[in-house]
């Protein structure tokens, strides 16, 4: 039995404007999602602003229900058996926001410690070790007022992992970390999953993705539009190969030129600190890198690198076609 | 006993000690102090001589009237912190996606805030009556503090109705004013009920304090407990009505959380 199973989710909500005259408008969110996760698997859900991945979370941790469709995890139903649901589940989001600023981190634990009904004899020890695993061993007399981002996000972290549960929640939980915290929590992730825990993670870092995730779906405006391995989107997607060009102006007004040149399946402009670089996603097999340059003649050129596409060339092609 | 009742009332007692703490923190002594020590003893003496000048009534009367109704300040406006404060945490997803037995994690954070309304009215009152030279007998405190814990608790009571209805209205201190006024008109803290029209004194008696101010008047001027334990009942009643329409209101709010996203959560 898959830990968790989404059949055909859907949710919209409604909002009103206008204090007179009000007006009412639907916002379909979630479009009818459909997937399931393993256990001991890191499940990556990746989409866009907007995309509805938040949306799908919250019914998935009873916090919404659904407009239409069901899941279920661990065989309890979001909806009918939510507190069986709560009790097996973790749920985390990235931000500063949602701890008690007032109180220490040993406090903030302990308080959800006791609504997850951690027993009181287990929880010195499970705090202890939480800490530890997260590095904030040391610092849990300190109010958290006095934290960074960095240490309130790993503490967050040890909250949803207090009870143990089966199925860990991370909705873009390193929003906002600097490079060096980003990785001490890409770190922390995988051992999670060492530890053989099942995680559904967001994020909108693709090399993210690609290194922490087992299985990634990419959600599009409420509907998955592509679901399998790192390895496989990036197969499907963009059979062939990648060709990035450094430039120094002018790029925009050739890209006309760059699209006609047989083989090239698309060029997008990634504007980087001193260069724009022309990203040209070229046909398997297809050696037209002479041609490219061709289309380029007579603006200033940099670094000229082929290289196999990235999960994020693939996320780029499959969110914006 | 099972362990999820053993879990559940660790988060009646241990949980609402460590919300109230982490929301309340902010009761400094300079803070704390001014309001809910100093204010309470201008309440008595201004309606004290007002009743001097007017020769309504004695001294005990104001006294006790606005030691007991103030106990509202906190009651009114810490409980309605204590909840809808969650929401400026944006602490309330992540405990609504608790297991957590919602009773309890409620009614927990409802118990230090009973503890410290009490503990308001009884300073309001032994300093009120120095300042006014009140003689409250030895033998009468026993009964008082009786009387203000079940005043304290009917107003919490009240507190956690209108903690649900500020959850909606994102504004706390609003509410908790416009009621701080309204028992200070109708429970009878500085006009006796009997003074007041008759639709005046059927609000007051539906309203928390309104029974405890009486019974605390009477064991002042000599009662003993057992006389004035029907009042009490009253009191403790109106207030079990007003907590228990508290928590459905509260149920109510979430299960509409869920149905139409109104609380925002995270
Ligand atoms: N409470 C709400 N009321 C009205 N509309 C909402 C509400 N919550 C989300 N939406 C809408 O639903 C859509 C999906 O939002 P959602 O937060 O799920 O996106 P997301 O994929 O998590 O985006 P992001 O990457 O920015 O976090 C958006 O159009 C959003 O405006
Ligand atoms: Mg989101």
């Amino acid at each position: 039995m898959s830990i968790l199973e989404a059949r055909d989710l859907r949710r919209s909500f409604t909002s009103t404007s206008g204090m007179l005259r009000r007006h009412r408008k639907e916002t379909e969110a979630v479009k009818g999602v459909t997937f399931d996760i393993e256990r001991g698997e890191v499940f990556g859900l990746l989409g866009p602003n907007g995309a509805g991945k938040t949306t799908t979370i919250k019914m998935l941790i009873t916090l919404l229900l659904p407009t239409s469709g069901s899941a279920s995890i661990l065989g309890y139903d979001v909806v009918d058996d939510a507190r069986e649901v709560r009790r097996r589940i973790g749920y985390v989001f990235g931000g500063d926001r949602g701890l008690y600023e007032r109180l220490s981190a040993l406090d903030n634990l302990r308080y959800f410690a006791e609504l997850y009904a951690v027993p009181a004899r287990e929880q010195k020890a499970r705090i202890g070790e939480l800490l530890e695993l997260v590095g904030l061993s040391g610092r849990e007399g300190e109010r958290v007022e006095g934290f960074s981002r960095g240490m309130r996000q790993r503490l967050h972290i040890a909250r949803g992992l207090l009870h143990d549960p089966d199925l860990l929640f991370l909705d873009e939980p390193s929003l906002g970390i600097d490079p060096v915290g980003a990785r001490e929590l890409r770190q922390t992730i995988a051992s999670l999953r060492t530890q053989g825990k099942t995680i559904l993670l967001t994020t909108h870092y693709m090399f993210e993705a690609d290194e922490l995730c087992d299985r990634i779906a990419v959600i599009r405006q409420g509907e998955l539009v592509a679901e399998g391995t790192p390895a496989q989107l990036k197969q499907r997607v963009t059979a062939g190969s990648v060709l990035e060009i450094d430039t120094f102006g002018g790029v925009q007004d050739r890209l006309e030129r760059v699209l006609a040149v047989p083989h090239v399946r698309s060029a997008t402009v990634d504007v980087r600190a001193q260069a724009e670089t022309l990203v040209v996603a070229l046909d398997s097999g297809s050696d037209v890198t002479a041609a490219v340059l061709a289309a380029l003649d007579g603006i200033p050129l940099g670094r000229v690198v082929a290289r196999e596409p990235t999960l994020e060339d693939a996320y780029v092609e499959l969110v914006s076609s | 006993m099972s362990a999820r009742f053993i879990a559940a009332m660790r988060v009646l007692f241990v949980g609402g000690i460590i919300s109230f703490r982490g929301l309340f923190n902010w009761l400094n002594p300079y803070i704390y102090v001014p309001t809910m020590l100093v204010a309470p003893i201008f309440q008595v003496l201004l309606f004290a001589y007002i009743g001097r000048s007017a020769a309504v009534a004695n001294d005990a009367f104001y006294l006790v009237g606005n030691a007991v109704q103030y106990a509202s300040i906190p009651c009114l406006f810490a409980m309605a912190n204590t909840i809808a404060g969650e929401r400026w945490t944006q602490t309330l997803g992540i405990v609504l996606a608790t297991p957590a037995n919602r009773v309890a994690l409620f009614v927990g954070r409802s118990l230090p805030v009973i503890v410290n309304g009490g503990f308001v009215a009884l300073f309001t009152l032994a300093v009120g009556a120095r300042v006014l030279g009140v003689t409250i007998p030895a033998g009468a405190w026993p009964g008082v503090l009786c009387a203000i814990a079940v005043a304290s608790a009917s107003c919490t009571g009240l507190g956690l109705l209108q903690a649900a209805l500020a959850l909606r209205v994102r504004s706390t201190a609003v509410l908790s004013n416009i009621v701080f006024g309204v028992l200070l008109v109708f429970c009878g803290a500085n006009v006796a009920l009997d003074a007041m029209p008759a639709w005046m004194a059927s609000v007051g008696r539906v309203l928390p304090l309104t029974h405890a101010i009486q019974a605390c008047r009477e064991i002042v001027a000599g009662s003993a407990v057992g006389d004035v334990l029907g009042l009490l009942g009253r009191e403790a009643a109106v207030g079990g009505v007003y907590a228990v329409l508290g928590l459905v209101a509260l149920r109510f709010v979430e299960d509409q959380s869920r149905r139409r996203a109104t609380l925002e959560l995270q």
